[in-house]
């Protein structure tokens, strides 16, 4: 490696932010005494439009073969002055950055000659890093124009029609047999009052109309060997039994549901009812071809006898697909209340708000539980959110709203039924306040419950009494019969969450999938090509769901439409002289991203460079230090210590 | 340990608190009221009171009677629950809650009940007379005036002012009664030693006299630039209630020298007293009337049909005072008669319904609940101190 030996040095002053502590000028006069500094300046604003002109022009004219600047942070101009070494055709990796601000000036604002004595260490550093710095080239891989959308609930339905929109070809799979996911369960929402079935039916109908989306369901993905731009991912499908020409005919297919012999809890209603090995969870379900589900049915061959287009026969069938990215969609689970958790499955009027929902949609003119019709419902808000004690600290954000639209849908639907909600706040927030106003009115009451004092469900006779403490009367201790208790359960991650280790996507602490930063790249993870969006990301209404698929949609498109994808060139390398394969490297890899070849007669590790993120794992750990970083390596990293030690 | 009770809220509608269920306890109404305190969350505590539905404790609080009706509350709810309005209604449930007889509930829940009974009662005058009248003679005195003491003598009508008067005392009363059972009997907890009732008895007199506590609302009298610390709405209400109070008196002990045939000069007592208390009722009623027609101030923005009912009586029984008057030294006989048997037509109804069962009643129980109120905290004073 030959050093640099023609390198410009630039010290702000920031205004006064640096040159009130430190006194750049002595900084100048030190460096400039450094052999390969040519040229040394300092200046008023490094970051001023006149100022990076001026480096430009001194890079040019005086053939500078790399430049540092003592201001900020790199965290703030980094960029900027990468950029300006780029415009003068100096690679942007010999630029280096010294912080004399935030790591001096501010830092040591009380001891000035101290402060300029360590500023003058630092810029010496930096020097000496520039002096071993090397040219790097970003690496470029293609990339498929296929993008694989994991769930076929709103938010998976919704980016995949979208990324057909922009031009991509899309794979939308969908682990059950019938899209729609959680929406599809529910009843008229807020605020379209359309009910989830139906918005589902528009997506599907819409969907259908693309020639550049293939949808599956019944199907998982089960392995995936890529890395972003070219993901190679093997999905496995679950047979349907029925032949994929079938007609419905809803009057035979009642008679083959009527015949077969199995029953089992219907998970689609929540455990209320239950349902039939082949089934259909409602008519207008889509596809409108029925299932029959595998592990349940006993193959008995009832409905065979019934029905030509039934093929018991039918087996697993493997796909294999290539895409440029990844997006998950797979949204989220209800909570499940522990048992005895305010009377959960000990009390028998005690149900879940998934299930209200699911028990108003079965229910005729009369809201009717176990035989009896209700007149006075009790909700018992943040239960398996916000706990104090339990794990799920946080606010599932749509409960509020839901039990309160469901309240009014209540109010609105039948008569005389009195609502309680037992709450630890409302947050009906935005536009969703108008329904919590719209709920006081109806005259339903609201009681508000300390996190420390919740309220007790219990029998009494025939009854259900729920009593409070009330915050809102100053304590008062005071009860209600309620002839249902509606537990308000959040939302949790999916149980059944293999697709993150498939894809070795990272849970955050709630175990909901994390972004990389949730203000400026909410939809992107720290593995390339694979994005987020809708619930499997934390708790979100329906809108906020969409909202996040289409960013997440966009953000896949413009991933994978040039065909091609640049990639940081900051990453490990590995010198084959000196490996000799322990294994260590990639043990220490969060990103599987080192395998073992085959060089010169041995085994070796070698870097996959597109999964690569630079995290420097591997490095400590390598016992014949064979691995270095670029833009990090020894070389620079040694020479700054040797200059700070001066 | 108490029970929600839903039932109460659409009961209070029928009084007139519609709006109250809109709440959700943000305590703007406390943060503004002047009579909030730190141990007394006033409106605030009424209103959830209500909405729970915890009727005795609703029962057995004064804060409804202590609350004169600035509005301030009203004005501040940012979900326009009206809580100004709700303490009114309450005015009205409790009246009918003390009244033990049912009828002041049947008159604030039913209008047929309220305008059924003004009629009825109008009608009994009205059959009293057409037998009972005395003869109408077109005869005028020596000064030109109506014989009216002939058509109907002070004498036989003083008697039936005194039974009326012996009836409408006998329902108060009782109802007092039943609310002092209600505020410190049951559902008190704090013991209270009798001689308070004494001590205290001062703030009872001087609060009935006055209804002093009015004059004490945000609202300020300004005349000619500069600003009183007093009510506008005290000084209105003092004006009529000082009229239709000396109107009582003359009607009811010195009727023999109030209703003359004889025609005194301008500037005697009789006349005097009597022209005062017809200017004061008018000035009082045209400013409710206004009030409640226009609706600026919070209390005039929702009336019930009992607070039309209460105003429109008093203004046809002064009016038509006014004009037997008139009639009578003008010499006019059956205009006289038939003006006075309207005029006993209108009162009657009017004190029969208004004093014990409705919206009179608040002469007695406003500065019986501050008398209360009063002995309540001297009473709890003591005992912390012991």
């Amino acid at each position: 490696m030959e050093e640099k030996r023609n390198i410009g040095v630039y010290i702000c002053q920031c205004g006064s932010n640096i040159s009130d502590y430190v006194d750049v000028e002595k900084v100048r006069e030190e460096v400039a005494k450094i052999n390969h500094v040519s040229i040394s300046k300092t200046t008023m604003f490094a970051c001023a439009d006149a100022t990076q002109n001026e480096i430009v022009q001194d890079i040019q004219e005086n053939n500078l073969d790399a430049i540092v600047v003592a201001s900020c942070s790199p965290k703030l101009h980094l960029d900027t002055f990468k950029n300006v070494a780029e415009r003068a055709g100096l690679n942007p990796y010999n630029y280096v950055q010294v912080n004399i601000r935030e790591q001096c000036s501010w830092a040591h604002s009380d001891k000035p000659v101290q402060a300029t004595e360590k500023a003058i260490q630092l810029v010496k550093a930096g020097i000496a890093r520039a002096g071993y710095s090397e040219a790097l080239i970003k690496t470029k891989i293609s990339a498929e124009n296929v993008v694989v959308v994991v769930g076929a609930g709103v938010s998976g339905m919704r980016s995949a029609i979208e990324l057909a929109d922009l031009g991509s070809y899309v794979y939308l799979i969908e682990r059950e047999y019938f899209v729609g996911g959680r929406v599809a369960q529910w009843g008229e929402l807020f605020t379209t009052n359309e009910t989830g079935k139906e918005t589902i039916r528009r997506l599907y109908n819409k969907l259908m109309e693309y020639k550049n989306i293939t949808l599956f369901t019944g199907a998982e993905i089960i392995s995936n060997t890529g890395t972003v731009g070219n993901f190679d991912i093997q999905v496995k499908i679950r047979p349907r039994y029925i032949k994929p020409g079938c007609k419905v005919d809803p009057e035979k297919l009642q008679k083959v549901i009527d015949a077969c012999p199995v029953e089992i809890p219907d998970v689609f209603n929540f455990n209320l009812t239950t349902c039939k090995a082949i089934y259909k969870n409602f008519e207008s379900e889509f596809p409108e071809i029925p299932a029959i589900d595998p592990e349940h049915c006993t193959r008995c061959g009832e409905c065979e006898k019934l029905c030509d287009d039934i093929d018991l026969g039918q087996k697993d069938e493997f796909v294999n697909i290539k895409a440029g990215a990844i997006l998950i969609n797979t949204g989220y689970d209800p909570y499940e209340p522990k048992t005895g958790e305010f009377g959960y499955k000990e009390i028998e009027n005690v149900i879940t708000l998934p299930q209200l929902k699911r028990l108003i949609e079965l229910s005729g003119k009369e809201l009717i539980y176990k035989n009896k019709k209700i007149h006075n419902i009790g909700y018992i808000y943040c239960v398996g959110s916000r706990q104090k004690d339990g794990e799920n600290k946080y606010c599932s954000r749509y409960c509020c709203t839901s039990t309160i639209y469901t309240s009014i849908v209540i109010k609105n639907k039948y008569k005389d039924i009195h609502n309680f909600h037992f709450d630890k706040s409302i947050r009906t927030y935005g536009k969703l306040e108008l329904l919590y106003r719209e709920a006081s009115e109806n005259g339903d009451i609201f009681l508000q419950f300390w996190d420390e004092d919740p309220p007790v469900v219990s029998r009494n006779g025939n009854g259900t009494v729920v009593s409070i403490k009330d915050m809102l009367s100053s304590g008062k201790e005071l009860e209600v019969d309620c002839d249902l208790v509606v537990l308000v359960t959040g939302m949790v991650p999916r149980q059944d969450n293999k697709i993150a280790d498939i894809l070795k996507a990272p849970l955050g602490r709630d175990k909901f999938f994390n972004e990389i930063h949730p203000k400026l790249r909410p939809v992107e993870t720290v593995i390339d090509g694979v994005l987020i969006s809708g619930a499997c990301q934390g708790p979100k209404n329906i809108s906020e769901s969409v909202k996040s698929s289409l960013s997440a949609a966009s953000k896949a498109n413009s991933l994978v439409k040039k065909g091609e994808i640049e990639l940081k060139p900051t990453i490990a390398f590995i010198d084959k002289n000196a490996c000799v394969w322990c294994d260590e490297c990639l043990k220490a890899c969060p990103f599987d991203a080192i395998i073992k070849v085959q060089s010169d007669g041995k085994d070796v590790a070698e870097i996959v460079e597109a999964k690569c993120k630079g995290g420097g794992m591997c490095l400590p750990v390598c016992p014949e230090n064979a691995i270095n970083l670029k833009g990090y390596t020894d070389n620079e990293m040694e020479a700054m210590i040797t200059a700070l030690a001066d | 340990m108490s029970k929600v009770n839903t039932a109460l809220a659409s009961e209070l509608q029928y009084y007139g608190a519609k709006e109250f269920s809109a709440c959700y306890n943000c305590g703007n109404c406390t943060a503004i009221c002047s009579l909030a305190s730190e141990n007394n969350e006033f409106p605030r505590k009424m209103i959830r009171l209500s909405t729970l539905g915890l009727e005795n404790e609703i029962e057995s609080s004064l804060e409804p009677w202590l609350c004169y009706y600035c509005g301030e509350c009203s004005s501040t709810c940012p979900r326009q629950a009206e809580p100004g309005e709700l303490m009114m209604s309450l005015r009205r449930y409790l009246t009918a809650r003390y009244d033990w007889t049912g009828l002041s509930r049947r008159f604030y829940t039913s209008e047929i009940w309220e305008l059924g009974a003004i009629f009825l009662l109008a009608a009994f005058i009205l059959v009293l007379f057409i037998f009972f009248h005395g003869p109408m003679t077109t005869e005028l005195t020596a000064e030109g005036g109506v014989k009216l003491n002939t058509f109907a003598p002070w004498k036989t009508i003083e008697i039936g002012d005194w039974i009326m008067a012996a009836f409408l005392g006998f329902f108060l009363l009782s109802n007092i009664f039943n609310m002092y059972l209600k505020v410190m009997v049951r559902n008190n907890n704090v013991k209270i030693p009798i001689k308070l009732y004494f001590t205290t008895l001062w703030d009872l007199a001087f609060n009935f006299a006055t209804q002093w506590e009015f004059s004490k609302s945000d609202n300020k009298t300004k005349i000619a630039g500069k600003q009183f610390n007093i009510s506008p709405y005290w000084i209105m209400h003092w004006l009529l209630m000082s009229s239709y109070v000396l109107m009582l008196i003359l009607i009811m002990v010195f009727l023999g020298w109030f209703q003359t045939d004889i025609i005194y000069e301008w500037w005697h007592p009789q006349r005097i007293l009597g022209y005062y208390a017809t200017f004061g009722l008018m000035a009082g009623l045209i400013y409710f009337f206004y009030n409640r027609i226009k609706k600026e101030q919070e209390s005039g923005k929702h009336s019930h049909l009992s607070d039309w009912v209460f105003i429109v009586l008093l203004a046809l029984t002064t009016i038509s005072g006014i004009l037997v008057h008139f009639f009578r030294i003008y010499g006019l006989p059956y205009s006289t008669y038939y003006m006075y048997v309207f005029h006993l037509m209108v009162l009657f109804p009017m004190l029969m319904i208004e004093v014990p069962f409705s919206k009179w009643s608040h002469l007695a129980y406003r500065p019986f609940a501050i008398y209360f109120a009063k002995v309540k905290s001297a009473a709890e004073k003591m005992n912390s101190k012991n």
